[in-house]
């Protein structure tokens, strides 16, 4: 179970930072108020264009960094005072965490297994389960540095996987990889879900979030817009598919500024 | 902590090329630059040896022709006179084309040969040129080894008896005027510079290791995936400040055993102050004492180089952080290869300066308990605040996020 009450982030804006972004307030407000919930056997998707804050929202889920305000449970631990006990519970995988690239799938693998306390037999059973479906196997014993991007990325997923984690936290799971591995990731996340497994994506893929998502929470400037099922949102905003319900959405943030 | 310090370790020794660039190859450019330096040296000192110094004699007396010719000297005279030809011989000498000019008084052999007393005493000038290495050489032996000989000559056709005037000798025949103790005087030898190599070497070779190890995993993204992992950052920073110690550890040895192994064929036999060739050898507690320190000299490194390396987000920012702290214990290193006379106690309080310096102590069995105890206590506490302030850094948001 996850719970987000209140969610605030913000980051104090260097000059340097200030002039790129174009601002002269040297606060910025990455998450503002997010409040969500996620339960097991569900796949929670926040959706939202780049910079809306959903990566800083998994980052802080992950315990990467800090919330400013606000509070987050997982699995009913508060993640700034049982940071440990959130790591162990989460399988967490962004586009800002790589893997050394002078070992091997294989070692990757067995060092995070090791240091999720996993023992050498239960480290080559997840390695049974995960390197077949992602088919590792064939490169298991390549350089990180020697492999393709999608190759790199399904390492990256099994080696996240590996202690077989209640909570799988992903972001933009299916970026970079090719159509058929990302339906290869999306299945087995799907699988995950029906295993009793809570799941959250971020994503602005809207065809992933449909196809993918029981509920979707939409984020735009940091601040959550809406929340539901497929159903529900395009109910709510009187549009056919996602698409035209995030941009119904988004106009009426940007009517608000 | 242990599966970090294992994966760091496994980077370095489970790689070959990892094996050779940072144990082997260093070894290898300090032999071959040592080498080739030491060879030069000896090429041009025997090159200096083998030169016929070209010498002009202005109004050069029979005499003084007649002790050239007694003597092997390899040099090639030519007469010259005074002004014009003195003056052009001056410019040949700051050209380099000619070596010394040896100038008389015009009648010389007349002057010494009826000299009464009272009368003036002749003066040989000599003109060199010591820049130049030929003319440094031919200054050397003709001006101050032959004309003191030719003088004693000279006299000796004065006088008859010129022991007469010789008062009294010093160490004409005493071989045994050379009172020391050989191993301290080797270890003074050696004292000098190896206390310069190992804290150089050491901060070098953990440097770049360090640098990457920190500030590269960072850059990469590779530091994000340990921090998500469920162990406590503190775990993260002891591992790799460990390993980081292990690993230039390891390497100040095999720097220091390749030293002292290679030094001889490097040198081509080191003297120092030895009056034999030298004779090092270790005793058991001056090795004990060597490699307590050099865990600390390890420890208080690689602390200061993650702790420096965690601020920076790239390899590019950490090296130009690092590089002043770099230059700190070049010149620390420097100064004690300098430093006469015996350190007082108060020097052992200054760190990094009182790790050579107590590295010179043990090898010349001149550092006291109280010394030691100081450096090697002050060098772990510097470390352990260094490892304080890691570990406070691993849990800033700020510092980790890049």
């Amino acid at each position: 179970m996850i719970r987000v009450e209140n969610l605030t982030k913000k980051f104090k804006l260097n000059k340097k930072q200030m002039l790129e972004m174009k601002t002269k307030d040297p606060i910025k407000v990455a998450v503002n108020h997010l409040s969500f919930q996620a339960k097991p056997g569900e796949i929670y998707g926040l959706l939202g264009p780049n910079g809306a804050g959903k990566t800083t929202t998994l980052r802080c889920l992950a315990t990467l960094i800090k919330p400013t305000e606000g509070e987050i449970y997982v699995n009913d631990y508060e993640v700034q005072k049982n940071p440990e006990e959130v790591r162990s519970s989460i399988g967490f995988l962004t586009n800002e965490i790589k893997m050394d690239e002078q070992f091997d799938v294989d070692y990757m693998f067995r060092f995070f297994g090791r240091l999720h306390k996993l023992s050498e037999e239960q480290i080559e059973v997840r390695k049974r389960e995960l390197f077949p479906y992602f088919g590792i196997d064939e490169f298991s014993r390549k350089k990180i540095k020697e492999l393709s991007t999608g190759m790199k990325q399904k390492a990256a997923i099994a080696v996240s996987l590996v202690h077989d984690p209640d909570i799988i936290i992903f972001d933009e799971p299916t970026n970079g990889l090719d159509i058929i591995t990302a339906r290869n990731v999306t299945d087995y996340l799907k699988g995950l879900k029906e295993k009793g497994k809570l799941i959250i994506i971020s994503t602005h893929i809207m065809s992933e979030a449909e196809k993918l998502c029981d509920r979707i929470g939409i984020v735009i400037d940091g601040q959550k817009v809406a929340e539901g099922t497929l159903e529900e949102l395009l109910r709510a905003t009187g549009s056919k598919d996602l698409e035209d319900a995030f941009f119904e959405l988004y106009k009426d943030a940007r009517k608000g500024e | 902590m242990r599966e970090i310090l294992r994966k760091e370790l496994t980077r370095v020794f489970g790689d070959k090329k990892m094996i050779f660039s940072t144990f082997i190859l260093p070894v290898l450019i300090m032999f071959v630059i040592m080498s080739i330096v030491s060879s030069l040296a000896k090429n041009m000192a025997n090159d200096i040896d083998s030169h016929t110094s070209k010498v002009f004699l202005v109004h050069g007396p029979n005499s003084y022709k007649s002790y050239l010719e007694s003597k092997d000297y390899f040099i090639e005279t030519t007469d010259i006179e005074s002004g014009e030809e003195m003056e052009a011989a001056k410019k040949k000498i700051l050209s380099g084309d000619v070596d010394l000019i040896i100038e008389f008084p015009e009648d010389f052999d007349q002057q010494i040969e009826n000299y009464q007393k009272g009368d003036e005493i002749p003066q040989i000038k000599t003109y060199y040129n010591p820049s130049e290495d030929y003319s440094s050489a031919a200054f050397e032996k003709l001006s101050n080894e032959g004309l003191a000989e030719y003088r004693t000559m000279l006299l000796g056709n004065r006088i008859d008896d010129v022991a007469s005037l010789t008062v009294f000798t010093v160490n004409s025949d005493n071989e045994e005027m050379v009172i020391q103790d050989e191993q301290k005087a080797s270890g003074k030898a050696v004292g000098m510079m190896l206390p310069y190599f190992v804290t150089i070497l050491l901060f070098a070779g953990a440097m770049s290791l360090g640098i990457d190890m920190v500030a590269g995993e960072k850059e990469r993204g590779t530091m994000a995936s340990l921090l998500v992992a469920p162990i406590k950052r503190k775990s993260i920073a002891l591992g790799k400040i460990f390993s980081l110690m292990i690993i230039s550890g390891v390497s100040s040895l095999v720097y220091v055993f390749a030293m002292i192994v290679l030094s001889p064929m490097m040198f081509g036999g080191m003297r120092g102050g030895s009056s034999t060739e030298m004779q090092f050898m270790l005793l058991p507690s001056q090795i004990i004492m060597l490699l307590l320190l050099l865990i600390a000299i390890a420890f208080l490194y690689s602390s200061i180089i993650v702790l420096i390396s965690v601020f920076a987000r790239s390899i590019k920012e950490a090296s130009s952080y690092i590089m002043p702290a770099y230059m700190i214990v070049l010149i620390v290193g420097l100064m004690s290869m300098f430093t006469t006379g015996t350190p007082g106690n108060k020097s052992y309080f200054i760190p990094v300066y009182n790790n050579t310096l107590a590295i010179q102590g043990i090898l010349t069995q001149e550092i006291s308990p109280l010394q030691y105890g100081v450096t090697l206590g002050g060098t772990l506490i510097l470390g352990g605040v260094c490892i304080g302030l890691i570990v406070k850094a691993f849990q800033s948001e700020k510092i980790m996020s890049t």
